[in-house]
């Protein structure tokens, strides 16, 4: 996904990237994105959480074009209700 | 933080298989954002492997360099989802947490972003064929969010 981010910012079009691999988008460096920390699925929210899904949205939408450094990560603050899903980690 | 690294998950899901050589970029390329938000088209580039039921299902496994145009919209009743490498459990109960496009359409009503574009493209992640994903698909997609004129896009993968 980072690859078409980046072809697109190429291109003259800017973008804003969610991403829940931080590693992954840490390699390969889309030009801005906001980092949810849940299990893969739920990249834009819980499911049935509107309120969630609102916000994440509105967070990188709104704060894509506060980002100054491309290739910027900024984590969002929102945690996954299952603390144990780390363990492994 | 603590997060997990899927480089590792990744590997350890092929054990007999040689590492995945990922992109590694050491700079990105950059486009600065100077339309403000409220009068934005933004336009979804999901990787969930969404596409509405009327639309040939992907390939679930990889290698599927086909991407959908799902029409702004939608009713989310009308889409389905077809990966078989990601837990959409949940996303098959609400697509919107893999493809936004009830918060989008949410956010464009009240005016929080200018509007949607007509379309949003959906794709199956896992291609491995990255000549073919570069030099084909990715252009194809291009074409698309700029004959709908976007001026923000927002990248959902899954």
């Amino acid at each position: 996904m980072g690859l078409i981010a980046r072809a697109l910012e190429e291109k003259g079009i800017p973008t804003v990237s969610l991403s829940s691999a931080y590693d992954l988008t840490t390699l390969v460096k889309p030009p801005r994105t906001f980092f949810v920390n849940y299990p893969l699925g739920h990249t834009s929210g819980k499911p049935f959480d509107r309120a969630n899904q609102t916000a994440i949205l509105k967070d990188a939408l709104g704060g894509a074009a506060g980002i100054a450094a491309p290739g910027a990560i900024v984590t969002l603050p929102y945690a996954w209700d299952d603390p144990f899903w780390l363990a492994g980690a | 933080m603590k997060y997990l690294k899927y480089v590792d998950v990744v590997q350890s899901m092929f054990p007999d298989q040689p590492p995945y050589q990922w992109t590694v970029n050491a700079s990105a390329p950059w486009t600065p954002i100077v339309k403000p938000l409220a009068e934005s088209a933004v336009a979804m580039i999901s990787s969930s492997g969404v596409y509405r039921k009327d639309q040939v299902p992907f390939k679930p496994d990889k290698n599927d360099l086909s991407f959908r145009e799902i029409p702004a919209d939608t009713a989310t009743g009308d889409l389905a989802i077809s990966h078989d490498y990601y837990d959409h459990r949940d996303a098959e109960q609400d697509v919107n947490c893999v493809f936004p496009i009830e918060r989008l359409r949410e956010l464009a009503a009240e005016g929080f972003i200018g509007g949607l574009t007509p379309f949003h493209l959906t794709f199956m992640g896992r291609v491995f064929r990255k000549t073919q994903f570069l030099d084909e698909m990715i252009p194809a997609m291009l074409a698309r969010i700029e004959a709908m004129k976007a001026d923000l896009v927002l990248l959902v993968p899954a």
